[in-house]
C-alpha cells in the first residue's frame, strides 16, 4: 500500500482522536524525519542522500530535513546520531571511513554496530588502482614486482583511510616497497599522479581519466569490479589478500523499534531500486548498489576485525 | 561556435537565472560565515528541475556575487564576509570611517568585474593547456611557493618585520592542532575529539576580525558612548581616470588571483594580500595604505575574483576541484549532466561555452545589482556602534556555528576574539596572522609529501625548472629585503 499524504494525514488526524504509546510504531513517522550527513553540503554523499530522501518522503508521507555535520572525517556526526533518541527521527546517511575505518583505529566515542543500526546501503563509488597512461605499470603484478626492487609511491585522500589501509596490508604481504603519500582530498591525490608526482594513485572517480588515456586502471579496491571497467581486477581477482570495499548507506541508532527499522527499510529499498534515483545517480557518476541492513552490518563487522589486525601492524 | 553558443543565451530564464544567482550570492556572501560554498550548497537542490545551461549560470552567479559580496561587509562594518575579503577590509573600513563608504563599495564593485572579466577569458581561452600546467605543480613545487607567499607577507607586509614573522609562527602554530596530515595521528587535542578537526577558518576568522572590534570597542575608555560621531555622508562618484590610472595594480592582481586560482589548495585569501602588498610596494605613496587608499580596496578584490575564474580551470578541463566551493560546483555540473573531465569540451562544447559568455555578461547585472544594493547598505555607517555591536556579536556566533553546525566552533571564535582584541591592543598586525593559519598546514603538508616522494632527499627541491624558478623567487624577495634595509640604515 502507497502513504500518499492524504491517507497519511487521514491515518494522523485518526491518531490524535486515540493516542496511544503502543501505537507508536504504527504511526509512525507523525513529524518530520531529520537525516544527517557527516559531510558538507554539496558533495557527492551530500547530493545523493538529498535525492534519496526527498523520494522517500513521497513514501513516507513526511518530509525528510537533511542536516550536515561535517568535521573529523565524519566521525562527529556518527557520534552525534549514535547518542540520539532510538524512536526513528533521526538518520544517518553515512560511508565506510567513520563506519569501520577511523573505528578501527582510534576511540571516535561510539561502536558502530553496538550503538548504530545499518539499514540498507545504496551506493559506494569504486575506488581504483590508477597510474599515469605513460607508466611502465601494464598491471596490479607488475606494479608490485616493481617495488621489490624500487620504492613505488602511491597517494591516496588521507592518511589511516581505506584505501591507504588496503594498500599498507598488500606491501605487508608481498614485501613490496610500496611507499604511501596521503594528500589532502582524492582529488589531490588524482592531480599529483596526473602530473606524475606519485607513481600511482588509490582513488575515486577516475572513469573519464582513464577512458581518455590520462590515466590506466590497473584494479579496483572493491569485493567486486567496476561495471564500467570489467577487465580491472579486484586485488583478490590479482592474488592480494586485501579489499577496501566503498558503502553509502542509511543508519539509524540501536534500539530504534523493529517495525520502525522494517518500514525504513522497505520505503529507502524502494527508492533506491527505482529507475528515476539510477538515472540520478548515473548522472552524478555514483553506482546504485543496495545492501539490505542484515548484509551490511556483516560487512561492517567483517571489515572491522580486518582494519583492527591492519591498524594493529602498523603499530597503532 | 562562439556565436551559437551565443544564442543559447537568448532566453529569459537565462536572465532571470543570472540575476537571482547574483543578487542572492552577494547577500548571502555578505553575512559572515555563509561563504560561496554554502551559498552554492544551498541553491543546488533550486536548480535540480531546470535546464542545464540557466541552472549552472545560476550557481556561478552565486559564487561570483558571493565572493563580491564578502566585501560589503568587510568596508562597512570591519567584518569580513567571506575571509578572502579580509584584505579589502584593511583600506575599505578606513575609507568608510571618513565618509567614503560609498566609494570604496564602487572601487571594490569595479575592480570585482574587472578581475572577474580577466579570469573568464582566461579560461575561454587556455584552460586546457593551463590544466596541463597546473598539474606540473607538485608537492615540492607547492611547498616552495608557499613559501615565497609567507615570506613576502612578512617581508613586504610593512610594519615590523619581527611582529609579522612573529604573528605567521602564531598562525602556523595553530594550525598545529587536529589531524597529523601525514601520520593522520591527533596532535594536541588533549584527548578531546572535537580538537580532531583543528581550528576551522572561518570560525578564527570572525573571531580575529569581528568579535575583536566588538571588544575593542567596547574597552575603549576615551570612547564617549553616548554620542559617537558618525562621519557624513560623502559623494560617491568613481570616475573612469580614477580607475584607469590603477590598471596596472588591476592587471598584475588579476594575474595572481587567475593564477593561484589554478593551483589547488591555496584559496582566495592569500593572493588577496599577496596583491595587496604588490599594490603597496608599488605605489607612489605606500604610507597612505592602511589609511583609506582606494588602491589597497582594488588590488585585492581584483586578485580574490579573479580567481573564481583560475579554480574552473582544472575543475572543468580535468575534473579535479582545487577546494570546497569548486568540488561543490564540480557536482552541480554532474547533476545537469555536464560531467567535467578531459570529454567536457568535446561533448559539450556549446553549454560550456554559452556558460562562459554568460559569465562575461553577468558583469552587466553584477554591475547594476551592485549599485543597487549600496544605496541601502550604505546607511549602516550612520548607524550608532553601540547599536550595532550588539548586532555584529550575534552575527559573528550565529556565522561560527553556521559553519559546522558545532558549538566548538563558538568557542573558537569566542576564543579568537580575546587573542585578537589582546593583538590589536599591543598592536601585533593581524593578516600575517590569517596567513600563517590558512598556509601552514597546507606547507607542512606539502614539505613532508615531497620528502615522502624524494626517498627524504632535499635535491626535490631544486629538481624542475618550476621549483628552481621559485627558489629563485625566494632568494630574489630576501636579497630585495636586505638592500632596502641595508640602504634605510645608511640614510
Amino acid at each position: 500500500m502507497k502513504f500518499t499524504r492524504r491517507l497519511s494525514l487521514a491515518l494522523l488526524g485518526g491518531m490524535a482522536l486515540f493516542p496511544s504509546a503502543t501505537l507508536a510504531q504504527q504511526d509512525y513517522p507523525s513529524r518530520a524525519i531529520t537525516l544527517v550527513v557527516p559531510y558538507g553540503a554539496g558533495g557527492t554523499t551530500d547530493i545523493s542522500a538529498r535525492q534519496i530522501a526527498s523520494m522517500a518522503e513521497d513514501l513516507l508521507g513526511q518530509p525528510i530535513v537533511v542536516e550536515n555535520q561535517p568535521g573529523a572525517s565524519g566521525t562527529n556526526a556518527m557520534r552525534a546520531v549514535a547518542g540520539a533518541d532510538p524512536d526513528g527521527y533521526t538518520l544517518i546517511a553515512t560511508t565506510s571511513s567513520p563506519s569501520f575505518v577511523t573505528p578501527a583505529l582510534r576511540d571516535v566515542g561510539y561502536d558502530t554496530l553496538q550503538d548504530l543500526v545499518p539499514i540498507l546501503n545504496y551506493s559506494g563509488p569504486y575506488h581504483g588502482v590508477v597510474v599515469p597512461g605513460d607508466s611502465a605499470y601494464e598491471s596490479l603484478d607488475a606494479l608490485i614486482e616493481g617495488a621489490k626492487s624500487d620504492a613505488v609511491t602511491y597517494g591516496t585522500a588521507g592518511a589511516m583511510g581505506g584505501a591507504h589501509l588496503a594498500f599498507a596490508s598488500v606491501a605487508k604481504e608481498t614485501g613490496a616497497k610500496l611507499q604511501h603519500v596521503p594528500f589532502d582530498g582524492a582529488a589531490k591525490a588524482t592531480a599529483a599522479v596526473l602530473g606524475g608526482h606519485v607513481d600511482a594513485a588509490l582513488v575515486p572517480a577516475y572513469r573519464d581519466l582513464v577512458q581518455d588515456g590520462q590515466l590506466r586502471l590497473l584494479g579496483v579496491l572493491d569485493g567486486s569490479n567496476d561495471p564500467d571497467f570489467p577487465d580491472a581486477p579486484t586485488l583478490k581477482e590479482a592474488g592480494l589478500a586485501a579489499e577496501f570495499p566503498s558503502i553509502v548507506g542509511i543508519m539509524a541508532p540501536a534500539g530504534t523499534d523493529p517495525e520502525i527499522l522494517a518500514k525504513l527499510e522497505a520505503a529507502f529499498t524502494e527508492v533506491a531500486s527505482s529507475e528515476e534515483f539510477e538515472t540520478f545517480m548515473t548522472d552524478l557518476s555514483q553506482p546504485v548498489r543496495i545492501m539490505s541492513g542484515a548484509d551490511l552490518a556483516r560487512t561492517i563487522e567483517d571489515n572491522l576485525t580486518a582494519y583492527r589486525e591492519i591498524a594493529k601492524d602498523l603499530g597503532n | 561556435m562562439l556565436v551559437d553558443a551565443f544564442l543559447e543565451l537568448l532566453n529569459l530564464w537565462v536572465l532571470v537565472a543570472a540575476v537571482v544567482g547574483i543578487a542572492s550570492g552577494v547577500i548571502i556572501g555578505a553575512i559572515p560565515g555563509l561563504g560561496p560554498t554554502m551559498a552554492i550548497a544551498l541553491l543546488i537542490p533550486v536548480t535540480f528541475s531546470m535546464d542545464s545551461i540557466p541552472a549552472i549560470i545560476l550557481l556561478l552567479g552565486v559564487y561570483q556575487g558571493a565572493i563580491f559580496g564578502g566585501s560589503i561587509s568587510a568596508v562597512l562594518l570591519n567584518v569580513p564576509g567571506t575571509p578572502s575579503s579580509a584584505a579589502t577590509a584593511i583600506d575599505g573600513f578606513a575609507m568608510a570611517r571618513r565618509g567614503e563608504g560609498g566609494r570604496a563599495l564602487r572601487f571594490a564593485l569595479y575592480a570585482s568585474v574587472a578581475g572577474n572579466i580577466f579570469s573568464c577569458l582566461v579560461l575561454m581561452a587556455l584552460a586546457e593547456p593551463l590544466a596541463r600546467f597546473a598539474l606540473d605543480f607538485g608537492p615540492a613545487e607547492m611547498a616552495l611557493l608557499m613559501l615565497f607567499a609567507l615570506l613576502v607577507i612578512v617581508l613586504f607586509g610593512g610594519g615590523s618585520k619581527l611582529d609579522a614573522l612573529i604573528m605567521v609562527l602564531v598562525g602556523a602554530c595553530a594550525g598545529v592542532v587536529g589531524l597529523d596530515p601525514i601520520s593522520g595521528t591527533p596532535r594536541f587535542t588533549f584527548g578531546s575529539f572535537a580538537f580532531d578537526n583543528g581550528f576551522q577558518l572561518i570560525p578564527v576568522l570572525i573571531g580575529l576580525f569581528a568579535m575583536s572590534e566588538v571588544l575593542l570597542q567596547a574597552f575603549d575608555r576615551d570612547h564617549d558612548v553616548s554620542d559617537a560621531e558618525v562621519p557624513p555622508l560623502k559623494a560617491s562618484v568613481v570616475r573612469f581616470v580614477e580607475l584607469w590610472r590603477m590598471r596596472i595594480t588591476l592587471l598584475l592582481s588579476s594575474v595572481i588571483g587567475t593564477f593561484v586560482g589554478i593551483l589547488p589548495g591555496i584559496g582566495s585569501t592569500v593572493p588577496a594580500f599577496m596583491s595587496y602588498n604588490l599594490a603597496r610596494s608599488r605605489s607612489a605613496a605606500p604610507e597612505s595604505f592602511g589609511k583609506g587608499a582606494p588602491e589597497g580596496v582594488a588590488a585585492p578584490e581584483a586578485a580574490n575574483n579573479a580567481v573564481t575564474g583560475g579554480a574552473l580551470v582544472p575543475t572543468l578541463a580535468l575534473g579535479i576541484p582545487g577546494d570546497a566551493v569548486t568540488a561543490v560546483i564540480l557536482g552541480a555540473f554532474m547533476l545537469h549532466g555536464l560531467a567535467p573531465g578531459p570529454f567536457l569540451f568535446r561533448d559539450h562544447g556549446l553549454e560550456v561555452y554559452a556558460i562562459f559568455e554568460a559569465l562575461l555578461l553577468s558583469s552587466i547585472p553584477t554591475v547594476i545589482l551592485g549599485l543597487l544594493f549600496f544605496r541601502v547598505a550604505i546607511h549602516v555607517t550612520r548607524i550608532q556602534p553601540r547599536h550595532l555591536l550588539p548586532a555584529i556579536t550575534i552575527l559573528a556566533v550565529f556565522g561560527a556555528f553556521s559553519v559546522n553546525n558545532s558549538l566548538f566552533d563558538v568557542w573558537v571564535m569566542l576564543g579568537a576574539g580575546v587573542l585578537g582584541f589582546l593583538f590589536r591592543r599591543s598592536s601585533f598586525p593581524l593578516p600575517p596572522l590569517l596567513i600563517g593559519l590558512i598556509l601552514g598546514a597546507p606547507f607542512e603538508q606539502s614539505l613532508r609529501q615531497a620528502l615522502l616522494t624524494s626517498g627524504g632527499g632535499y635535491d626535490i627541491f631544486f629538481g624542475s625548472p618550476i621549483t628552481i624558478g621559485l627558489a629563485g623567487l625566494i632568494a630574489l624577495s630576501l636579497a630585495i629585503s636586505l638592500a632596502l634595509n641595508l640602504r634605510k640604515a645608511r640614510a
